[in-house]
């Protein structure tokens, strides 16, 4: 120990108050209890006691000194107690831990051994580990330092490098288990970032060992010269564990009426397992099965053609014989339907039939025609579709579709030159890009134009998706964060209205600004940064979360940004539209709740974790008190048998 | 009773005392559950953290029982009170070390301030942040609390101390890479969300968390936006300071962008985005592999502040993966150079090959050439050399059958093309010719249920399909069994033709005689009778009778004409090569018959090759019938026009677009056929009848066409020579063929925070969910190398298939994905591929200067902070707020306890109670004084 310093009472007025109590106590040791007379019958018995006088005297003083000496001592410990002395903050022999508990969707677990007779919620993993590092807190020397980290998806350091108990221990009641793969190598590399440069630097990994590999996109974890440990929870011997590994629902590309389900189940035990298989949508059971899964067999069930009002989907799962598994976190699984609202469209037009017949294809479409000069009208549209028209875009157009653009005076493009088909060389698609979404299931390669005007991107991300040998025909691009699409030529100068392809490009462009793409998955994955989509001109939006709580997230290039780390179903509210998603663990290998016997950091191998002597606390005053407690014990059998006064 | 006894009982008391408190501190306070011992109090929450100290209770017995044998002169009710006082002495101790808490409120503020000292941030920059921090240390008040992190690709904390002992602000400087990081070449980078997570933990608790950032937003590790709620839900709220200096003088390549697909040969072009700090001057390079790039490989730019696009032009000459890198040089104004260089891998894939199988591959040159002009690779191989397996056939983008027999063309060969083009998507092209179609005898085969038309023509006109002349020899010679048997063959080539054909018979010795005018076919029972008729005489001479044959034909009007010739003898062949020249001049054809082994086989030969038809020799004349049959079976199903015909387009198709097809010369002969109905589509007919020349369909995921003419110097022979010629096929092979390696699924790949993340779409033909395929990613890099690694791909949604992995090298990265599917007898079948590359130039942390100040607005919005506040007082305001703190009670119980153990000390020094024997003592001595008095 290099030294101490004073925590509590500062050491001038535990001075002061010293001097007055022992003042007090010399005081009170000046006075003489005044003796009771008692009536001696037998005057022989005085010689006896006058000639002992001399060395009675001499011991009833020290006696009384030596009483008055212990008193004074029990009040210098009571008082340095309230000083709270404590060590020197830096001290060259302790050592510094950070401690990583496990918060990963397998120390939901409750595989470990129930407290005997009582009842309540089942002992989980976390239950336990947070017992063993309580006793391994109040082991810590007095000298040690700890930092207690919650190690999910990233990590959070709940406390200081400190050797305040309480403040550990707050920290370790703070730890919460969430539906998430743990992150190794964030964890690790925190824990050394928090340990640079401190004597006897330690990380403490407190799991059930399910972590991986210490790696990540800067290369695998260096611990250097920091030791590792490890405390093991979990039981290997039985662990039984089935879970819902996956489950998404998509429309099909064709037929957005209908949607297909997938769901993956995972037997994670050495056993056989027969399993119930139940599939909800929007609260109503739509299908039961019962499934034989071989040992650590994951099998795919899908339900294709569904159609219907659906919207959430719930897929939960449980053993068959109505035993309850270790980890109740991966039993159900989330999605949500990707919404087919009806979406305004907005027509500016003097009048073309072939708009209108392809408009009318799709019941789902709410079209209002506009006449250019009463542009624009009433209320908010996903669409707005200038036929042979460019004025400039009002705000609640949503998407923009330019037919035919007059002028690029307000258009997010340029004009180029008019171009006119000849024998040589016709006028039509000579290249697309296939793989562009407004071409998708279209045959536009043969589509004959009579004449059209050259379409010029003006911006670097702007998408050619089909050109002719003379110039660009078909332009998409996105302009603060509204898409928009370009045809540069009237479909009436051309047969493409006459060909199937013409309204399937209309509803392509139109499926394209509603963002109903197949690319919409029906839920995210816990533990992943989820960019949802958003509208560009906002900041922020509010997330409701699972269990009804609100936060505020940030929203950047047209996506909302959060670190989701519980499964359920959200809803985002943005700019007075909400909208919904849902999200799952889906991670087969944290499903697999196996502890793994040792833990290892590229070649290092984890140590247990030693040193702690449980009971022995860091913090002086305690002792302090101990001491005045066993010493005014014995004090009082020594004055009540006279041997102090 | 004695006082042993009374000691006995008096230590019974106790011990019972003992046991029952004993009892239920283990009942109430040691088997008490975590949280037990709370209590609110005016509001005020009050906590024992460790309530089993409270167990000093228990000294109580100890000092009640100890009084059995105390000899303390004192009262009673003082032992009593003593014994009290002693015992609350030591249960105030323990509940000292019970540690009681209680919540408390404190506006102390605890300032992290996190500052950017990345590579991307000026050094001027870096000393504004140190005058943020000096202020920061000044700005606070007395008890609040400052610490300072300094973050590039980690975080550390950095502090400091006064002469005097207190922290002071730190000095900033920017970090040395790690010697792990310098080792696995990781590079530099910017983590804002890890310096914020280490500042969590220097919040000691009770005071207000403050996080100042001060930095330029780019972040290349993390994502600092995710991690603004979660600080805020930590209570920490984040106010930030952008560095609004200009950035360094840099110029640096971000991307190089090539087309998704380079085919060999053709030009294309490649863009260089360059970023540029300040305007610049560089000299550019660009590589093709190792060398400059051919085209265009070395410029001096002048760059302009912001994003600069440079496009070169290059051309690919060999297939495989190519990897361009773009370098600058002599940079004006450059502080980094690792960002100067950037590179990326294409997979060229090889000129298409085709697989032209042709019967008489020596005629198939015209075709050759041409679709090699048109840069495709062409196979030309007889039918015995048709590939005998899917996985050989798969190498192909188009195959091509010309004029093969069926039975020259096996049926599994024939179950393999339709494999070919219904499973893997390729392109298959059937031509005529006489082995073509009904000629070559392709009715009811597995192949002519892939085409688009069908064989079983109708006539399209009242004309005669058929008329045939038989020229049979009838010499002394042919006596006996050759002439029944010849008669025999002439009467089955009647079962053959149907009614409308027409036929004739010309028998001949020295002179030609007509037994049968030319009369449709129907009239069997009298020509049969006439053929029966004919008897053996005279010698042999053929002219005349092949003469008459032609006579025959040639006023007879008939789409194909035909003449069989048997002569078992020789005979003077004067002027009948001439003759049979002029026969096939006027599309007669004829087929010779030798029987026995006195024939002139030269002249017989001669006859069958001018003549447009076969020799045969028959030593049996048992055979003839047979060779008559199958002769007649060959021209009347032959179904063949031939004849010169313009060709009209019928319907739209893009490789039709720039080819004018009316300006194409004429053909000169086709197989009849019939379309079959949609989505048969019949695009090229002959102009006069209608009937197909070329028509397609989709089969499976590929294209089957039908070319009803031939691709060789006989029907096609004016073609041959059109100038379109070459470009017809180059664009028909090209719109036909197997475009993608065989079907090719487009592969999304995007690199995050050094992780790659790819994921593919899989739908079948019909745009359903492509299921549970087994999918594979091979990654290859960083290139030029040849490390490998493949990972398996994860369905996790209807039709995707998704990984991620983390890729830890710069460098391009060539990606491959391979989708398989496992067949029920658990064979593998390929479905398709999937390509793709990535680029991990070098860290990101050179690519970008501009400090990103909307993610820091941001980042304060949801962190409750402020943006670009004015000074720093209202960072270190705690603006009414205040924190919950756990205060320490243990103190007081202390104090409580020192004050009891000082009323426990004055009780054992003063005495209290039964101080009347002072007045008992005076009474008595009194009374003992006047007794003494009175004796006296």
């Amino acid at each position: 120990m290099s030294g101490l310093h004073l925590a509590g009472i500062d050491a001038a007025t535990l001075a002061r108050a010293g001097l007055g109590l022992a003042a007090a106590v010399v005081v009170l040791y000046v006075l003489k209890l005044r003796r009771r007379p008692i009536a001696v019958p037998f005057a022989a018995l005085w010689q006896r006691v006058l000639r002992d006088r001399d060395a009675t005297t001499l011991f009833s003083q020290l006696k009384r000194l030596l009483s008055l000496l212990l008193q004074l001592a029990l009040v210098a410990l009571m008082l340095g107690a309230l000083g709270d002395p404590r060590s020197a903050a830096v001290s060259v022999t302790g050592r510094h831990l950070v401690v990583l508990v496990d918060a990963s969707a397998s120390m939901k677990a409750t595989d470990v051994s129930q407290p005997r007779g009582e009842e309540g919620p089942r002992r989980t993993r976390l239950d336990v580990a947070k017992e063993r590092l309580r006793q391994t807190i109040r082991g810590l020397s007095g000298n040690d330092r700890m930092l207690i980290a919650a190690l999910d998806s990233t990590v959070t350091p709940l406390s200081t490098m400190t050797g305040d108990v309480g403040e550990l221990e707050r920290a370790l009641d703070a730890v919460r288990a969430v539906d998430v793969r743990a992150s190794y190598a964030a964890g690790l590399r925190y824990a050394l970032d928090s340990l640079r440069g401190l004597p006897n630097p330690e990380v403490v990994v407190a799991s059930d060992g399910a972590l991986g590999e210490a790696t990540d996109g800067r290369g695998p974890v260096d611990l250097g010269s920091a030791k590792l440990s490890y405390v093991k929870v979990g039981d290997s011997s039985s662990s039984r564990n089935v879970a819902v590994t996956g489950l998404s629902v998509r429309r099909y590309p064709l037929d957005k009426s209908r949607y297909e389900v997938l769901v993956e189940i995972t037997n994670t035990m050495d056993d056989a397992a027969t399993v119930e298989l139940e599939l909800v949508g929007d609260g109503r059971i739509t299908d039961i099965v019962k499934l034989s899964l071989g040992a650590r067999e994951t099998t795919t069930r899908f339900y294709p053609n569904l159609s219907g009002a659906d919207r959430t989907l719930e897929a939960r799962v449980r053993l068959a014989d109505g035993a309850f598994d270790d980890l109740p976190a991966d039993d159900r699984a989330f999605a949500l339907l990707p919404e087919r609202r009806r979406a305004r469209v907005q027509v500016v037009t003097r009048g073309n039939m072939y708009l209108d017949a392809a408009l009318l294809l799709d019941e789902y479409l709410e079209v209002v025609p506009v006449e250019p000069d009463a542009y624009p009208a009433e209320g908010a549209f996903d669409v707005t579709i200038f036929d042979g028209v460019a004025p400039p875009v009002a705000a609640g157009s949503g998407g923009v579709l330019y037919l035919a653009p007059p002028s690029d005076e307000h258009t997010p493009f340029k004009l180029g030159a008019r171009l006119t088909s000849d024998v040589a060389t016709p006028l039509g698609f000579d290249e697309l890009d296939d793989r562009h979404p407004l071409v998708r299931y279209l045959s536009l390669g043969e589509v004959n134009v009579g004449r059209a005007r050259e379409l010029e991107a003006v911006e670097k991300k702007d998408a050619t998706v089909g050109r002719s040998l003379k110039g660009t025909l078909l332009l998409a691009g996105r302009r603060k964060g509204k898409p928009f699409v370009a045809l540069g030529f009237d479909v009436r100068d051309s047969d493409l209205p006459l060909r199937v392809a013409w309204p399937l490009f209309v509803m392509n462009v139109i499926a394209h600004f509603l963002d109903e793409d197949t690319g919409y998955i029906s839920s995210f994955r816990t533990g992943e940064v989820w960019s949802i989509p958003a509208a560009a001109s906002e900041k922020t939006a509010t997330l409701t979360l699972p269990d009804g709580a609100e936060c505020l997230i940030p929203v950047k290039d047209g996506r909302a940004v959060y670190l989701g780390q519980e499964a359920g179903l959200y809803g985002l509210s943005l700019g007075g539209e909400r909208s919904g998603f849902a999200a799952n663990l889906s991670d087969p290998a944290e499903s697999a709740i196996t502890p793994e016997p040792e833990l290892k950091v590229g070649e290092t191998r984890a140590g247990e974790l030693e040193g702690f002597t449980v009971g022995a606390r860091r913090e002086l005053w305690v002792y302090f008190l101990v001491a005045v407690l066993v010493v005014s014990a014995l004090e009082w059998l020594t004055y009540h048998r006279r041997v102090t006064v | 009773m004695t006082t042993r006894t009374l000691r006995g009982l008096w230590v019974a008391v106790c011990a019972v005392a003992f046991a029952v408190l004993a009892y239920l501190y283990w009942r109430r306070v040691w088997l008490a559950p975590p949280g037990a011992f709370v209590w609110i109090r005016e509001g005020v929450r009050h906590e024992l953290l460790a309530p089993r100290m409270l167990g000093t209770a228990l000294l109580a017995p100890w000092f009640v029982g100890v009084l059995a044998w105390s000899l303390a002169d004192l009262p009673w009710q003082q032992r009593l009170l003593s014994v009290l006082l002693r015992s609350g002495f030591a249960l105030l101790l323990g509940l000292g070390l019970a540690r009681p808490v209680r919540a408390t409120e404190s506006d102390r503020v605890a300032l992290v301030v996190l500052v950017d000292v990345s590579d991307s941030v000026a050094d001027e920059a870096i000393a504004d942040a140190q005058r943020v921090v000096n202020d920061a240390f000044a700005a606070g008040r007395p008890d609040d609390l400052v610490k300072v992190v300094t973050f590039a690709e980690r975080p550390r904390l950095v502090e400091a101390t006064s002469p005097d002992g207190r922290a002071a602000p730190p000095t900033l400087v920017r970090h040395a890479r790690s010697e792990a990081a310098a080792r696995d070449d990781v590079g530099a980078g910017t983590n804002l969300q890890a310096a914020l997570q280490l500042a969590y933990g220097l919040f000691p608790p009770g005071y207000l968390r403050r996080a100042l950032v001060v930095s330029d937003g780019l972040e290349t590790d993390g994502d600092v936006l995710a991690e603004a709620n979660r600080a805020r839900q930590y209570g920490v709220s984040i106010h930030a300071i952008p560095y609004r200096r200009e950035p360094p003088a840099e110029v640096a390549v971000r991307e190089l962008v090539l087309p998704e697909r380079v085919k060999v040969g053709e030009t294309f072009e490649v863009r260089a985005d360059v970023f540029a700090t300040r305007a610049a001057r560089a000299k550019m390079r660009l590589y093709q592999g190792e060398a400059l790039n051919g085209l265009d490989g070395v410029r001096d730019v002048e760059l302009e502040p912001g994003a600069n696009s440079v496009v070169w032009k290059s051309v690919v000459r060999l297939p495989g993966e190519v990897t361009y890198a773009l370098e600058l040089a002599e940079v004006s104004a450059d502080r980094f150079t690792e960002n100067n260089r950037i590179a990326t891998t294409i997979d060229v894939p090889g000129r298409p090959q085709i697989l032209y199988v042709e019967d008489a591959p020596e005629y198939g040159g015209p075709l050759a050439r041409a679709l090699t002009a048109q840069q495709y690779e062409v196979d030309l191989r007889p039918p015995s050399g048709f590939p005998t397996s899917l996985k050989e056939l798969e190498r192909y983008d188009l195959v091509i059958l010309s004029d093969v027999p069926r039975e020259r063309f096996p049926a599994s060969a024939q179950t393999l093309v339709e494999s070919y083009v219904r499973d893997l998507g390729g392109g298959f092209l059937f031509a005529g010719g006489e082995n073509g179609y009904g000629l070559g005898g392709w009715q009811d085969t597995p192949l002519a249920r892939v085409l688009p038309v069908r064989m079983d023509a109708e006539r399209m006109n009242r004309t005669p399909s058929v008329a045939m002349a038989l020229v049979l020899d009838h010499s002394g010679s042919m006596t006996g069994l050759p002439m029944e048997m010849a008669k025999k063959a002439a009467k089955a080539t009647l079962d053959v033709l149907a009614g409308d054909d027409l036929v004739s018979v010309v028998v001949f010795d020295a002179t030609p005689e007509t037994v049968v005018k030319m009369q449709p076919v129907r009239n069997r029972t009298r020509i049969r009778s006439l053929i029966s008729q004919v008897q053996p005489a005279g010698g042999t001479e053929i002219f005349p009778a092949l003469d008459r044959a032609y006579g025959l034909l040639n006023v007879t009007e008939a789409r194909k004409k035909h003449v069989i010739l048997l002569t078992d003898g020789k005979a003077p062949s004067g002027g009948i090569r001439e003759l049979v020249s002029q026969m096939i001049a006027e599309s007669i054809t004829v087929t010779s018959v030798g029987l026995g082994s006195e024939v002139d086989e030269q002249l017989l030969r001669t006859i069958a090759e001018v003549g447009g038809g076969r020799y045969h020799h028959a030593p049996d004349p048992n055979s003839l019938p047979r060779i008559f049959t199958k002769e007649t079976e060959r021209i009347a199903r032959a179904a063949a026009v031939e004849e010169w015909f313009p060709v009209v387009q019928t319907d739209h198709a893009s490789f039709l677009k720039r080819l004018d097809v009316r300006s194409a010369p004429l053909l000169h002969g086709y197989v009849t056929t019939r379309l079959k109905p949609p989505p048969a589509v019949q695009l090229l007919a002959n102009a006069d009848t209608d009937e197909p020349i070329l028509a397609r369909w989709r089969v499976g995921t590929g294209w089957v066409l039908a070319w009803t003419t031939d691709v060789k110097t006989r029907w096609a022979t004016e073609w041959v020579g059109w100038s379109g010629w070459e470009k017809f096929w180059g664009q028909l092979v090209r719109e036909h063929m197997r475009t993608k390696d065989r079907h090719e699924l487009e592969l999304r790949a995007e690199l995050r925070s050094g992780i790659l993340h790819a994921s593919v779409d899989a739908f079948t033909a019909d745009e359903r969910f492509d299921n549970q395929l087994d999918s594979r990613l091979t990654i290859t890099g960083p290139l030029p190398g040849s490390d490998k690694r493949v990972v398996p791909m994860r369905q996790t949604a209807p039709g995707r298939y998704e990984v991620e992995v983390p890729l830890e090298k710069h460098g391009s990265f060539l990606l491959r994905a391979e989708h398989v599917r496992e067949l029920e007898d658990g064979t593998l079948r390929p479905v398709a591929v999937s390509r793709g590359h990535v680029s991990n130039p070098y860290p990101r942390e050179y690519a970008s200067f501009k400090t990103d100040e909307a993610t820091l607005e941001r980042l304060s919005l949801v962190g409750g902070g402020s943006f670009a506040p004015d000074g720093l007082a209202r960072v270190v305001d705690p603006a009414g707020e205040r924190i919950p703190s756990h205060g320490e009670l243990w103190s007081r119980a202390v104090m409580a306890a020192i004050a009891v153990f000082l009323m426990d000390l004055l009780l054992r020094r003063v005495r209290l109670f039964d101080r009347s024997f002072r007045v008992a003592r005076a009474r008595a001595s009194a009374r003992g004084g006047s007794k003494r008095l009175a004796r006296g």
